[in-house]
């Protein structure tokens, strides 16, 4: 077996505020193999960006990871510690050409004084070898495959003159303009109509048959995440409570975070049940609870326990794992 | 979640009647001004108790309309008039005083409940002020009094009312700006996208609260929302906007059972399911919502409607009506309608 195109062990981060070191994610582990689409969902505040961040070593000067967590690139050409990266040089191996990343807001990712395909070029001349007549070519071809009309009209355009569903065209085509093997696409759909989305959604499945690479798809969005990802990850307060395929973990959650979030969740085919919110308050950073992260709003918590040990990952089938001691108990019950 | 049955039979508390609400957009070239369109010839009605959810894609003029009943924009043509058992309003000619009471009687509860509490007054101060600048209480002990009142029926301790909005949750922060809206006993609400900032497991707890607010006190809603599975969870009866103008209204069930015009079923396809297996793609909408500076001619989703013929791109089409309750603007609801 080859190893996964990307490997997150054990990633640990914290920041270092006024108020002490905030941690954001704390032993997360997932792997992503090309060609394939992991959905990392959770809620604000749930590290689901600063983890993405992490993968191209893009977090904020007071970050701090823990010493155990590693995360490796398998690009072809053998593996990269991103985390052992120091010098900005040497970090430009996994910023824009191998991995790739689009942005919720694509009007704050433009500059707004540069033209799109001034920007367009400027990357490619960076990442690939190619010369000024090449690239602008290129940046054609990608902005006519994202289905921007006139795309050599556009490509002379300011992010402005785009309206927001173009301006995610444009900033998809820029992102794969370098042919990356790993794209992160952070709520890439959120700003966006639900028509405009749906769009935006089928074009990316799109390139990912076109193109086969790999997407790590952050969003808060379930149905999003039904109909893009393959595998899902579960996020909640740093922690990755529930890993799995994408029909296991929404048809048959196992982490009562996850079953809260479905049962909270408003669907179209059943409006007529009752909405269930997880009861309580998301804890502020600075309050972590101790032991299970979720206990203070789970109904199935145990005192003396949960609110004490950490839960540790357990499987319920090859690929579908949760991080709880409920469903710890159920499991070894049915063995 | 069944509507209380006098809601049905009500007197309408809002009638919007033929409104259009144009912004100018500066001059052009030759003096010729640019009109944003942003609603145009809209009518709907709002009965006493109804919970009534408007959605449409961004630029679609909900808000809008929603600020017009509240009179918060000029409006250009048409009417809205407000009636309870007390007083009738015609937004369009009232006075000052009858104004400042209609302030008294219908509130808007804000989309970012970061942006809607100022971070220097304490949550009881932020809740007591419509009282305090509409001299609705004698003494600070009434103001008091009533604050803690509401701030209960928001499930706010009152430790809380001394601290300032930075120490709150977002869904704690949707809860004072609720409360700041009730606190001078309105009859009609405007929540403008009240829980579109709000993470899924407290917007199930916001949306919750909203509905028995409304059953305890009778109070009337108007729920602008993007988000269509949200608006089938909590309202009454669903109007869907696009470009300024109403392309459909229907009690909730009918709406999303059977819905009649081709946007609204555009709608439903891209909401995104739950289910990986249910691709429903059949129903996708090209291209994006056209400028309102310059709508299309006819009716204006011709320019992206899977059914247009010739005749929508000319002539206007008239809402009808489908069923009870039920009102449809297209030309071709009727052939394309199948009852099954």
């Amino acid at each position: 077996m080859t190893a996964p195109l990307l490997q997150v062990r054990d990633l640990n981060l914290r920041f270092a505020t006024d108020e002490g070191l905030v941690t954001a994610v704390e032993s997360a582990s997932f792997e992503l193999e090309a060609g394939e689409i992991l959905g990392l969902v959770g809620e604000s505040g749930s590290g689901k960006s600063v983890t993405a961040k992490a993968l191209m070593h893009l977090n904020a000067k007071n970050a701090r990871y823990g010493e155990q967590g590693c995360i490796t690139l398998n690009l072809g050409s053998g593996p990269v510690d991103v985390l052992s990266l120091r010098r900005e040089r040497d970090m430009r191996v996994v910023r824009g050409g191998a991995i790739s990343m689009i942005f919720q807001e694509p009007m704050a990712s433009f500059a707004p004084a540069i033209t799109i395909g001034q920007q367009m070029i400027e990357q490619l001349l960076i990442h690939t070898k190619t010369t000024r007549k090449q690239a602008r070519a290129l940046a054609i071809e990608m902005l006519a495959r994202v289905g921007i009309a006139d795309a050599d009209k556009r490509i002379d355009q300011y992010a402005f003159q785009l309206s927001g569903g173009m301006r995610q065209r444009a900033m998809i085509a820029m992102a794969l303009s370098t042919s990356p093997k790993l794209l992160i696409a952070d709520e890439p759909t959120t700003a966006l109509d639900v028509t405009i989305q749906a769009q935006v959604i089928d074009l990316m499945k799109d390139l990912v048959s076109e193109f086969g690479m790999a997407i790590l798809f952050i969003t808060h969005d379930l149905g999003v995440i039904a109909q893009t990802a393959d595998k899902v990850a579960v996020m909640y307060l740093g922690r990755i409570v529930e890993t799995g395929p994408v029909r296991a973990v929404l048809k048959n959650p196992l982490h009562p975070y996850t079953q809260g979030l479905l049962n909270a969740l408003p669907r179209l085919d059943a409006f007529d049940e009752p909405l269930t919110p997880v009861p309580g308050d998301i804890p502020s950073p600075l309050e972590r609870p101790a032991g299970c992260v979720f206990h203070t709003r789970c109904e199935l918590a145990q005192n003396g326990r949960c609110d004490t040990e950490v839960p540790q990952v357990v499987a319920a089938s090859d690929a579908h794992a949760a991080a709880c001691h409920v469903v710890a108990d159920a499991l070894e019950a049915r063995v | 979640m069944s509507a209380p049955v006098s809601s049905e039979t009500a007197p309408p508390l809002v009638s919007v009647d033929g409104l259009s609400v144009h912004f100018p957009l500066g001059h052009g070239l030759f003096g010729d001004k640019t009109v944003v369109r942003a609603v145009d010839d809209v009518s709907l009605e709002i009965r006493k108790g109804q919970f009534v959810g408007l959605v449409g894609e961004s630029g679609s003029g909900k808000t809008t309309l929603g600020r017009a009943m509240l009179n918060a924009v000029p409006v250009t043509a048409g009417a809205v008039v407000y009636q309870d058992e007390e007083v009738r309003y015609d937004l369009g000619h009232v006075t000052k005083a009858e104004l400042k009471d209609y302030r008294k009687r219908a509130q808007l509860i804000f989309q970012d409940p970061y942006a809607a509490l100022s971070p220097r007054m304490t949550v009881r101060d932020i809740v007591a002020e419509p009282l305090e600048v509409m001299r609705l209480t004698g003494s600070r002990e009434e103001t008091d009094a009533r604050v803690r009142e509401v701030a209960m029926r928001c499930r706010l301790n009152l430790e809380h009312l001394r601290r300032f909005p930075h120490a709150f949750s977002g869904g704690q922060r949707q809860r004072i700006s609720i409360a700041r809206a009730l606190v001078c006993e309105p009859h009609f609400l405007v929540a403008d996208e009240s829980v579109a900032a709000l993470d899924v497991s407290i917007q199930a707890d916001i949306l919750n609260m909203l509905k028995s607010l409304q059953q305890d006190l009778g109070l009337t809603f108007l729920f602008i929302s993007h988000d269509l599975s949200v608006v089938a969870h909590t309202c009454d009866v669903v109007a869907v906007m696009y470009l300024g103008s109403l392309v459909e209204v229907a009690p909730t069930h009918q709406l999303f059972r059977s819905p009649k015009h081709p946007y609204t079923k555009a709608l439903l396809s891209a909401m995104p399911s739950l289910d990986p297996d249910d691709k429903s793609s059949d129903q996708r909408l090209t291209g994006e919502i056209p400028s309102p500076t310059n709508p299309p001619s006819g009716c204006r989703f011709h320019t992206r409607c899977p059914v247009a013929i010739e005749r929508c791109k000319s002539e206007v089409p008239k809402q009808e009506a489908a069923e009870d309750g039920h009102r449809v603007a297209c030309h071709r609801w009727a052939e394309l309608h199948n009852p099954d």
